[in-house]
């Protein structure tokens, strides 16, 4: 009697789904066939789209890349939000794919130009967010920097009136390697900082020397060379200064810094000097 | 991998495809033929670089999404620490996804940066560091996107594994539990 009931008693709606879900998904890998798209059954809510195993697959960023415009790795986190949906993108691998890709390219465009620009007002003009540099870069990207550094090496290019092609060439190795250099340089110090995010801020803080040297290209006094150079390459190392400050050891805060500074004041000599 | 496309259907997002390849035979293109029109080293360069950084965004954004349903990139967590995370879509959308777009998709970014190595190596030969700087940049950002979807794919692939293995275990033990129960 209780044992016949129970016998008979079916298992509880969700186990039943779930084990219809689990027989469906164990024929898939199986039999590798493509079922016909059936609608998912009821709660899919126990069979994650990404499984959240696979997503924290924190491996070490890929091996280090001399060039400091190769891992333009520029858009990481807008796809998240590219999915249409604002969903946390760690439970859910695409979301609907048909329609957030059917959404036009123009949209994450837009998305990663509007990153660039607010990188840029954290970076380089005053805002709150400075005192906390640790949160201002976290969506850091490298298209600015690319962009800035490019631009900064055209503009170099274009004021000199002879060998325009080796004045670029070296702007550009110069800027890259010494980003590069420079972001080791406080990671060995023991600094807290990730190497892209401290790429990136490198490059942003060359948007005053670009202010600059476009100034210097169209106005050729000396003077006012000089002047220019001065106040934009003081306003490159106020816009750095907290983020390499706070990244090392107070104790060693010089030692970062200097070869920073250093570094921008050369941009400016080769501003300055570049006729 | 074959050789061939493989045969039968035709490619599902051929716009996708196209721009796919499109900015990759651009770079390739105007670094090889700009020898011939431009003097400038500089226009070489700035060009060749944005074409192969516009076509390292288009893979990484566009056509991994849509083509293979693959998708990798870079957080930075709350303690500051970075991570990358890799994506798939689920099983069903991923047998779904159209065979000539991935086999198109893996065999050009594969054969891209086999071509970005030959010239560096040819520049190496002639010693040109300044067109060597430009393979070089190029090569790197082919590398990012090869070495980021291949970790995705192998990844997706584990997961499909584990995951199937999981299913199989929760079902043998539910099972085992239903006996149980039903004793």
């Amino acid at each position: 009697m209780a044992h016949n009931e129970r016998d008979t008693v079916p298992l509880n709606q969700s186990s039943q789904s779930d084990i219809d879900e689990i027989e469906n998904l164990i024929n898939y890998s199986v039999q590798s066939t493509v079922l016909p798209a059936q609608p998912p059954s009821p709660p899919r809510a126990s069979i994650p789209v990404s499984s959240s195993p696979f997503i924290q697959s924190s491996l070490p960023p890929p091996p280090q890349k001399p060039a400091f415009v190769a891992p333009a790795v520029p858009p990481p986190v807008s796809n998240r939000s590219s999915n249409g949906q604002q969903q946390p993108s760690s439970m859910t691998g695409f979301g609907s794919p048909p329609n957030t890709l059917t959404e036009p390219v123009w949209d994450t465009v837009k998305r990663d130009l509007s990153r660039i620009v607010s990188n840029l007002k954290l970076v380089v003009f005053p805002n709150p967010f400075r005192e906390d540099p640790g949160k201002a870069l976290r969506d850091w990207d490298l298209w600015g920097p690319f962009f800035f550094i490019v631009f900064l090496g055209l503009t170099l290019s274009w004021s000199a009136s002879v060998k325009k092609s080796e004045v670029f060439a070296v702007a550009f190795a110069l800027l890259a390697t010494g980003a590069v250099i420079l972001t080791l340089n406080v990671l060995l110090l023991g600094g807290h900082i990730i190497f892209f995010q401290s790429l990136s801020l490198l490059g942003y803080c060359l948007f005053p020397l670009d202010v600059g040297a476009l100034i210097c290209m169209l106005k050729d006094n000396v003077i006012l060379k000089i002047v220019v150079v001065c106040v934009t390459l003081a306003w490159s190392s106020w816009a750095a200064y907290p983020f390499i400050s706070m990244a090392v050891n107070p104790r060693r805060k010089a030692l970062a810094l200097y070869p920073v500074l250093l570094m921008y004041v050369s941009v400016g000599f080769l501003i300055i000097a570049i006729d | 991998m074959d050789l061939n496309p493989p045969p039968g259907e035709n490619y599902a997002n051929p716009r996708i495809c196209f721009f796919h390849v499109l900015f990759k035979a651009g770079a390739l293109a105007f670094y090889i033929l700009s020898a011939l029109f431009f003097d400038s080293f500089v226009i070489i360069f700035v060009v060749t670089v944005l074409l192969s950084a516009l076509d390292f965004w288009v893979v990484k954004n566009v056509s991994g999404r849509i083509l293979v349903g693959l998708r990798w990139w870079n957080e930075i967590d709350d303690d500051g620490e970075s991570v990358w995370k890799f994506e798939c879509l689920d099983q069903e959308s991923l047998a779904r996804m159209n065979k000539k777009d991935s086999w198109l998709f893996w065999w050009t970014l594969y054969l891209t940066a086999v071509i970005w190595i030959f010239f560096g190596i040819f520049s190496l030969i002639r010693f040109q560091a300044d067109y060597l700087l430009v393979v070089g940049v190029s090569l790197t950002l082919s590398i990012a996107n090869i070495v980021g979807f291949t970790k995705c794919r192998k990844d997706a692939k584990k997961q499909i594994q584990q995951f199937a293995s999981q299913t199989i275990a929760n079902r043998f033990s539910s099972t085992i539990q239903s006996a149980f129960s039903a004793v």
